[in-house]
């Protein structure tokens, strides 16, 4: 027989130290990010048989294991990426909501100064200094729209920025991954597990979820295979694939990322890249920036628009016609850079009050063209054989030159520059267009009641070429009366021969581009005229109109005024901000459960670790015991033979 | 459950970061004292606050719109007080200059009197504002409205009405045109003008009339043409438009009711032999031309023993009488709408003052911060913060290796 107590006890000393340099290497990295906590796995050796038994063969360290939850990991990982993707959108979009905060800075006080100065002419529409107010305050208003949406620019820039360098981090991150797929190959092919190699390829994958949702397959030499988007493989065994950002076919002011290298990319679908900071850019940009840069501009270009319109049925103090009092950006047409086709297609805008605010995708193919609004994803007009020439929501499309190739596409977007090129197209004071083209006259020598209305402009401009002719209403008996234009002596133009007229009912005439009203009773030989409103240095008539427009419902189709539509705008980003706010909350707090659930496995608990240092020192001490009893019975042998 | 160590610190730090960003919130809104630091704060609210803010805006300029329409409104108001005293003396003197005991010198004086009363009339309904523009020229603020020409003073401005935006759907005028005012006043009764003939030698003087059927009148001419024959006076009536005659022989009789075709009057005096009366449609006759005829009425001498001079002065002065009473209710009718016009004002600017104070307290509502609460919620969360602080300072004293 022989049990080998010594052995027995170095097998116990050896389970002791192991045990205590895993305790020590848990305490050490008690807050290193991404490490699980390693606990030894001992098992007892197999005894020997004897005549009296089996008899233990003392202890022995099978493996180190890391105490690692798959489950509860991939949940962390998962909430995580969700929670990055949300903050960074959060982030983003606070840009925007601080900017439309400021009570002073924002772009209501300066619509509702430069109304007040409209009013201000109004009242004194023959007052130099009462003009040179309105055209400061639209000055101002101008700077006010070039300013804010110089800042969703740079907040555009700023996105590009951040999408180079969030691309630059998960190319760092697949290069790492890919690293240590291959050490983690190599090593489990000995038969232990790589514990904290593993620790850290897991806390690259969580970090790259933080920059974009990757999904992750393990495969059975131990390496990752890890994909992007759609499929997009990003790290396969020890080969890592890297992504970059190149510009949009459809936006030369847009990165977009793709795979590949050189000149044969993938460009990768935004919507299809979730998750992470990434995600966040890229729905942040879509959802909240593109739409809040078109919205301003349909306001700025609204304004212009249904302004200059008014303005241009108006005449200036020098008694001409008035002209366009801001000047209107026009939409702009990407023409994809893929296209084949050279055709150049043009875009206008035919009426401010209908257009949406979205941008638009024209495509063209072999039926013909086909028109998509981007906000509510509606096919406008669909394989149309050629552009339509009535306007689509408010925006005339035209074949410039060239002829499309089936598979061509075009991004048309009305408003993106409407606050950038919104500025005051006159510094003339006496250019404001406040008096009416027109006034009309009632004879003095008429002996009936018959009153005539001020003259209006028909709308919409230009107005007609013959508007200032002179042109004589006379009655030839109580309920007949004849229109003349004696602006073409010799030869008077007769505008409507002998019209019956009922005294009760009175009459609209509409004639040469204006329009007036007709009341009561005229007596036979009554004269009435409309002419043009000369010297008419007091009139504000132009002037009411255009400072009506202030609350007038003229823009998207006539449901909203300038304000209405910049609420909107606040009310979008404000609510969307809360939303982000709120969701981003409740989504930090899901990662915080799901974190501390994760280290309630895996973490490391320093009172645990004590514990377990004192257990192994006595485990140890207690071997080392054992091993002085084993000595003191050869001892007693040795004596025996002495 | 475990905790791991550094989840106690990480859960920790992430709270009381929480418990500090609730708290720099509310401090924030106490220093600026609004509710709303940003529109996501309370997207609703801050789309209103909006809304108000842009209707309080149009509401502040509306009571500047109607106070500017006031100052030119009470302008226009005593300048036209001064006409209707003008006209009012004009009339008493052109009452006085019917006294038959008047020399031609005192009616020459009278003369001199009222020409001097046109020269300020004119220069009345040239009245200009603060601004320099003419009160009555219409559209033309530039144009002096009135001005002497060969044909008397004519009207050279338009019928432009200046109007200012009173409410959101109120637009107020604030001018009137001087043709309204000055020029378009009718002659005779307001319907129809009866004159005695100039070259009458008769003492025959006609009256006004009245419109005793309205439904039987017509905008034609008609004269009547007396014969005294055996002294005996009858009249013919004709339709000078037509040419034909109405009737003829009629007896006269010294204030009788004349009527026919609706229109009713009476001849008092005795016509001679030949005197002619017309009667016409009323035109309009400037103030201006009623003032100017009286004054050369009166500057005509009357001569000694002439019953065709008296006549003539009579009809006339009778003619200026009715004029300078005709313009006074056109001034005074002007005045009555002008009035009314400024009550509008008062009563839109008070509405507009009380909604004004309305749309403030909406602002205030929506976005200035109840102090109250805020100050509350404050003290409650620094006391939160302070627990949580000693509490975190508590639980991370304990640790096993402080006994190792």
């Amino acid at each position: 027989m022989g049990t080998d107590l010594f052995g027995i006890s170095i097998s116990g000393m050896n389970s002791a130290q192991i045990g205590l340099a895993t305790t020590e290497h848990n305490i050490a990295n008690a807050n290193t990010p991404g490490f699980s906590r390693q606990q030894i796995v001992v098992s007892s050796s197999p005894g020997q048989y004897t005549g009296a038994g089996f008899i233990g063969q003392g202890s022995n360290v099978t493996t180190v294991k890391r105490i690692y939850d798959q489950f509860l990991a991939s949940q962390t990982v998962a909430a995580q990426g969700q929670a990055a993707q949300l903050n960074t959108y959060s982030s983003q979009i606070q840009q925007i909501n601080n900017m439309l905060a400021d009570p002073n800075a924002g772009l209501a006080p300066a619509l509702q100064d430069f109304f007040g100065a409209v009013n201000g002419a109004a009242n004194s529409p023959e007052s130099q200094p009462a003009r040179q107010t309105l055209l400061s305050s639209a000055q101002t208003l101008s700077v006010r729209f070039q300013t804010l949406n110089q800042q969703l620019v740079s907040i555009n820039n700023g996105v590009n920025g951040q999408i180079t360098a969030s691309v630059g981090n998960i190319n760092s991150y697949a290069q790492q991954i890919a690293a240590l797929n291959q050490n983690i190959a190599s090593a489990t092919s000995t038969g232990q597990p790589p514990n904290d190699l593993m620790d850290q390829r897991d806390q690259l994958i969580t970090q790259l979820n933080q920059e974009i949702t990757a999904s992750v397959v393990k495969q059975s030499d131990g390496s990752y295979f890890v994909s992007v988007g759609n499929g997009q493989l990003l790290v396969a065994g020890s080969q890592a694939y890297s992504l970059q950002t190149v510009q949009s076919l459809n936006d030369p002011t847009k990165l977009e990322v793709a795979a590949g290298n050189g000149t044969s990319i993938v460009r990768l679908k935004s919507s299809s890249l979730q998750g992470g900071n990434l995600g966040g850019l890229l729905a942040f940009r879509s959802q909240s920036l593109d739409p809040a840069q078109n919205s301003l501009g349909l306001v700025a270009l609204g304004l212009a628009g249904t302004f200059n319109a008014q303005h241009q049925l108006g005449q200036d103090l020098r008694g001409a016609p008035g002209g366009n009092l801001f000047t209107e950006a026009a939409p702009v047409v990407n023409s994809n850079s893929a296209n084949i086709g050279n055709a150049v297609i043009g875009a206008s805008i035919a009426n401010t009050g209908q257009l949406t605010g979205s941008d638009y995708t024209l495509t063209y193919n072999a039926a013909g063209y086909t028109l998509q609004r981007l906000s509510d994803n509606t096919t406008v007009f669909s394989n149309l054989a050629t552009l339509p020439a009535t306007p689509v929501d408010g925006l005339s499309l035209n074949l410039v030159s060239g002829t499309p190739n089936a598979g061509d596409i075009y991004t048309i977007r009305p408003t993106v520059n409407g606050a950038r090129d919104f500025a005051v197209a006159i510094t003339d004071t006496a250019k404001i267009a406040l008096a009416a083209p027109v006034r009309t006259n009632t004879a003095l020598t008429n002996t009936g009641t018959g009153k005539i209305g001020a003259a209006t402009v028909n709308a919409p401009p230009p107005t007609a070429a013959n508007l200032r002719n002179n042109v004589t209403i006379q009655f030839t008996d109580a309920t007949h009366y004849t229109v003349t234009d004696n602006s073409t002596l010799p030869a008077p133009t007769v505008l409507a021969a002998s019209t019956p007229y009922d005294p009760n009912a009175g009459a609209t005439l509409s004639f040469n581009g204006w329009t007036a009203k007709l009341s009561a009773a005229p007596n036979p030989g009554d004269t009435f005229t409309v002419g043009p409103n000369t010297s008419a240095s007091t009139d504000n008539s132009n002037a009411l109109l255009l400072a009506g427009l202030q609350t007038r419902s003229t823009l998207l189709g006539g449901t909203s005024s300038y304000q209405g539509v910049y609420g909107q705008l606040v009310s979008q980003i404000g609510n969307k901000t809360r939303e982000l706010n709120v969701t981003s909350t409740a989504q930090n707090t899901i990662v915080q459960q799901a974190v501390q659930a994760q280290q309630a496995v895996s973490g490391v608990n320093l009172d645990e670790e004590a514990a377990n240092l004192l257990r192994y020192q006595q485990a140890y001490q207690a071997a080392g015991k054992a091993m002085q009893i084993a000595s003191t019975l050869f001892n007693t042998l040795l004596s025996i033979g002495g | 459950m475990r905790i791991s160590t550094s989840t106690l610190y990480d859960v920790n730090a992430a709270n009381l970061n929480q418990q500090q960003t609730l708290m720099f919130q509310t401090q924030q809104q106490i220093a600026t004292g609004r509710r709303m630091l940003t529109p996501a704060d309370d997207p609703a609210a801050a789309a209103r606050a909006l809304e108000v803010s842009q209707v309080d805006a149009s509401n502040t300029q509306y009571i500047n719109n109607l106070s500017a329409a006031s100052s030119t409104l009470s302008l226009s108001d005593s300048t036209l007080q001064s006409v209707v005293t003008l006209l009012q003396n004009a009339h008493t003197k052109a009452i006085n200059a019917v006294n038959p005991t008047l020399s031609n010198a005192d009616r020459a004086a009278l003369a001199t009197d009222l020409q001097s009363s046109l020269d300020e009339l004119v220069g009345l309904a040239n009245s200009t504002d603060s601004n320099g523009n003419y009160l009555y020229s219409g559209f033309q603020g530039g144009i002096t409205p009135f001005g002497q020409t060969a044909a008397g003073i004519q009207y050279l401005g338009d019928d432009g009405q200046r109007k200012v935006q009173g409410n959101a759907s109120i637009q107020l005028s604030t001018s009137d045109s001087g043709a309204d005012i000055f020029m378009r006043i009718k002659n005779g009764n307001g319907t129809f003008v009866t004159q005695t003939g100039a070259s009458n030698s008769g003492s025959g003087i006609i009256t006004q009339g009245v419109v005793n059927n309205p439904a039987l009148l017509n905008s034609d001419q008609y004269q009547l043409k007396f014969n005294v024959s055996g002294g005996i006076t009858t009249y013919d009536i004709t339709d000078t438009t037509t040419g034909t005659a109405l009737s003829a022989g009629n007896a006269y009789v010294n204030g009788q009711q004349i009527t026919f075709n609706g229109m009713q009057f009476n001849i008092q005096g005795a016509p001679s032999d030949g005197d002619v009366f017309t009667i016409a449609p009323s035109t309009n006759v400037s103030i201006f031309q009623t003032l100017s005829n009286l004054i050369s009425a009166l500057r005509t001498p009357l001569i000694q023993g002439n019953i065709a001079s008296t006549t003539q002065l009579n009809a006339a002065l009778g003619a200026a009488q009715n004029g300078l009473m005709q313009g006074l209710d056109n001034v005074l009718t002007t005045r009555a709408a002008l009035g009314s016009r400024m009550n509008t004002a008062d009563s839109l600017t008070s509405t507009a003052n009380s909604l004004g104070l309305q749309y403030k307290q909406t602002l205030s509502q929506l976005q200035e911060v109840d102090y109250n609460a805020a100050i509350s919620e404050l003290a409650k969360q620094s006391t939160t913060l302070q627990a949580a602080q000693k509490s975190f300072l508590q639980v991370q004293n304990l640790s096993i290796f402080n006994y190792l």
